[in-house]
């Protein structure tokens, strides 16, 4: 890709500053101090910090095995940090807890519930009453447009169905924080890009704050106000980027320059600005002469 | 794919439903069809003969049965002194007997009252074997499900129990019989350890190792939602596994049926065994066949019955057989469209 011509992807334009600027000083939803996790192995996530405000969009991207699953299931407390401290709404988290919801990259939709009672299941473990938390499941299930199939078992749904189903679980459970962990990885490129819409409308309809962990970069660009690009090898924060695409987004905005000059920066960060690979292989034939595809 | 299905072998390739039904009356009717050629067929086997006139052998009788080598050495010297030879006719040994003659011994055992005062009918024996299978099965499913979910779900349960359970399932049930009557006398009481004994220690196993291969991201996302140690064995794990279990359950009381014989020579021979021993020492292998044959069609049909009520009880697999409970909910609902993501 031609860098020369593509804007600076700090220039952020006035709405999109103003915009950083009240986020900022929404309260602090999530706050991750000096984070480490230390495999007998090998040191997975050093010395990481973030914080996400309310309602805050914030992306994780990087090479494959950099720790970004590693660091939003600690953020469930579904795996122990090793160094630092993970608090949500300042208080510390110990264990898994329905203020944060998970939607998983597999399919973890519970298969001998129907959908209705799959997004029922975070309200009747917290004791609501049936009748209740049945019409408020009822509303999440609208919510992600299956009002229709609130009585089909998972196995009946596509994985897009399915994921929707997860989502409006999650929400239902009323968490301060959605992790998302590629959520979208397992599911073609068509519902994959409507997938990304739909999510950003439920961002933007439901008071909830989504750290989103993905290693599609045009989708981390698509959805995030902020995206926090790890590095492996030693692992560590390469940068936190402040998106500069405007707001409202959809797919048409993929073109635009300042949504590619944040996708250059990151594919950057990510590879290395000269290219660990070589950009042509060597010349090796193995075709008779005259056979050539050109 | 066309031309897959007109293919008989094609590893992992799939059947017509016409040529899978072909196939399950042929698993059924080859074997069938092997033992009447052997029974009718004169030149299949039949080693034997049967006396139909024993001439002017002396020690031939009307119906008795002889070796073919005796029969012609006999007749030989017979001739030889100038008497008349014995006549006879191929035939199987008894503990052989043909389809036709089962099948009669089946009716009989049904309509016939027993020859010895005081012996059981076959449906009594069969109802007692019954008793004794679901009485012992039953008190094991009673601490053993519980127990082999407790195993799966924490280590904590697992480590405790599992060697010592691992370590006595290598003792044969049988090796308890001993014991069992002394304990529990000779009649039904021991015969149900035995099945208990015989089931207990494999269920804690099978049932531990299918609670762990549950989807344990399914445990993470009830997690997530909020869920607490009970509410995640209770509303996750066990009906995680109800499937699986239910299988198991009907693999285990296979396993069980097995151990019913041997359970029945303790004490008081008792039961379909007793039916068999007596039956065997009559000689009515005919009897012995159809008791062997009604035992197998109980356990068949049973484990049909079992798949079967699997299949209404369990709507949410994928299966291309749904329930009937399940068709009545998708004919009452608006069809589930796919496409639509
Ligand atoms: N239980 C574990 N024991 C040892 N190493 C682990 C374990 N789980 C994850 N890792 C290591 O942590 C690194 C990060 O894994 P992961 O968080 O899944 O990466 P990503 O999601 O970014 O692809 C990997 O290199 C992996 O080898
Ligand atoms: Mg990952």
């Amino acid at each position: 890709m031609n860098a020369v011509n593509l804007p600076d992807y700090r220039t952020q334009s006035p709405a999109v500053a103003d915009r950083f600027a009240r986020i900022k000083r929404r309260p602090v939803i999530l706050d991750v101090r000096h984070l480490t996790k230390t495999f007998p192995t090998h040191t997975t996530l050093s010395d990481l910090s973030l914080q996400v405000h309310r309602r805050e969009f914030v992306c994780v991207v990087g090479p494959s095995g950099c720790g970004k699953s590693t660091f939003i299931r600690i953020v469930a407390g579904l795996e122990a940090l090793t160094g630092g401290e993970v608090l949500v709404d300042g208080r510390p988290v110990t264990g898994p807890g329905s203020d944060r919801g998970m939607v998983f990259q597999g399919y973890t939709l519970f298969p001998w519930l129907t959908v209705k009672r799959n997004v029922m299941f975070g309200l009747e473990v917290a004791g609501q009453p049936f009748s209740v938390a049945e019409a408020e499941a009822r509303q999440w299930i609208e919510l992600v447009g299956l009002g229709r199939f609130e009585d089909a078992y998972p196995h009946e749904l596509s994985g897009g169905m399915k994921q929707r189903v997860a989502i409006a679980r999650a929400l239902a459970a009323k968490p301060r924080i959605l992790l998302m962990d590629e959520p979208f990885g397992a599911l073609d490129p068509t519902t994959r890009c409507r997938m990304q819409s739909y999510l950003l409308q439920i961002w933007r309809q439901v008071d909830i704050t989504i750290l989103f962990v993905t290693h599609d970069l045009d989708e981390a660009v698509l959805l995030s106000d902020r995206i926090l690009v790890l590095g492996t090898n030693p692992s560590r924060i390469l940068e936190v980027i402040e998106n500069p695409v405007p707001r409202p987004r959809s797919v048409d905005r993929m073109l635009s320059p300042e949504f590619l000059a944040t996708r250059h920066r990151i594919e950057e960060l990510i590879h290395g600005p000269a290219e660990s690979e070589p950009a042509t292989l060597p010349n090796i034939r193995l075709t008779m002469a005259g056979d050539d595809v050109e | 794919m066309a031309e897959r299905s007109h293919k008989w072998l094609v590893p992992f390739g799939q059947l017509s439903p016409g040529r899978q039904l072909i196939l399950v009356w042929l698993s059924f009717l080859l074997p069938i069809a092997a033992w009447a050629a052997v029974s009718y067929v004169p030149f299949l086997w039949h080693p034997l003969m049967r006396i139909t006139d024993p001439g002017s052998v002396s020690y031939f009788t009307r119906d008795s049965l002889v070796e073919r080598k005796t029969f012609e050495a006999e007749n030989q010297k017979a001739i030889a002194a100038g008497g008349a030879p014995a006549d006879g006719v191929p035939a199987n040994p008894v503990f052989l007997p043909a389809p036709h003659e089962v099948a009669t011994a089946f009716h009989r055992a049904f309509t016939s009252p027993p020859k010895r005062k005081g012996d059981k009918w076959l449906h009594e024996s069969l109802w007692q074997s019954i008793q004794v299978i679901f009485w012992g099965f039953t008190i094991s499913s009673l601490i053993g499900v519980p127990l082999g979910i407790l195993c799966g779900a924490f280590p904590l349960f697992s480590k405790i129990t599992e060697p010592f359970v691992d370590f006595t399932r290598y003792m044969p049930a049988p090796a308890f019989g001993a014991l069992a009557v002394a304990v529990l006398g000779i009649y039904d009481p021991p015969k149900i350890a035995i099945i208990v004994i015989g089931t207990f220690f494999q269920q804690v196993l099978v049932i531990a190792n299918t609670t762990r291969k549950l989807d344990t991201s399914l445990v993470e996302a009830a997690q997530t939602l909020g869920a607490n140690r009970r509410q995640i064995l209770l509303k996750v794990i066990t009906p995680g596994i109800m499937v699986d279990l239910y299988n198991d359950m009907r693999i285990l009381l296979g396993w069980a049926w097995t151990y019913l014989i041997v359970a029945e020579y303790i004490g008081a021979s008792s039961g379909i065994t007793f039916f068999i021993n007596q039956q065997a020492k009559y000689r009515n292998y005919d009897s012995v066949f159809a008791a062997i044959i009604m035992i197998g069609l109980m356990g068949f049909f049973t484990d049909r019955i079992l798949a079967w009520i699997g299949r209404q009880i369990f709507p949410w697999q994928k299966t291309d057989k749904p329930g009937l409970l399940r068709m009545l909910a998708l004919s009452k609902q608006r069809k589930p469209e796919g496409a639509a993501p």
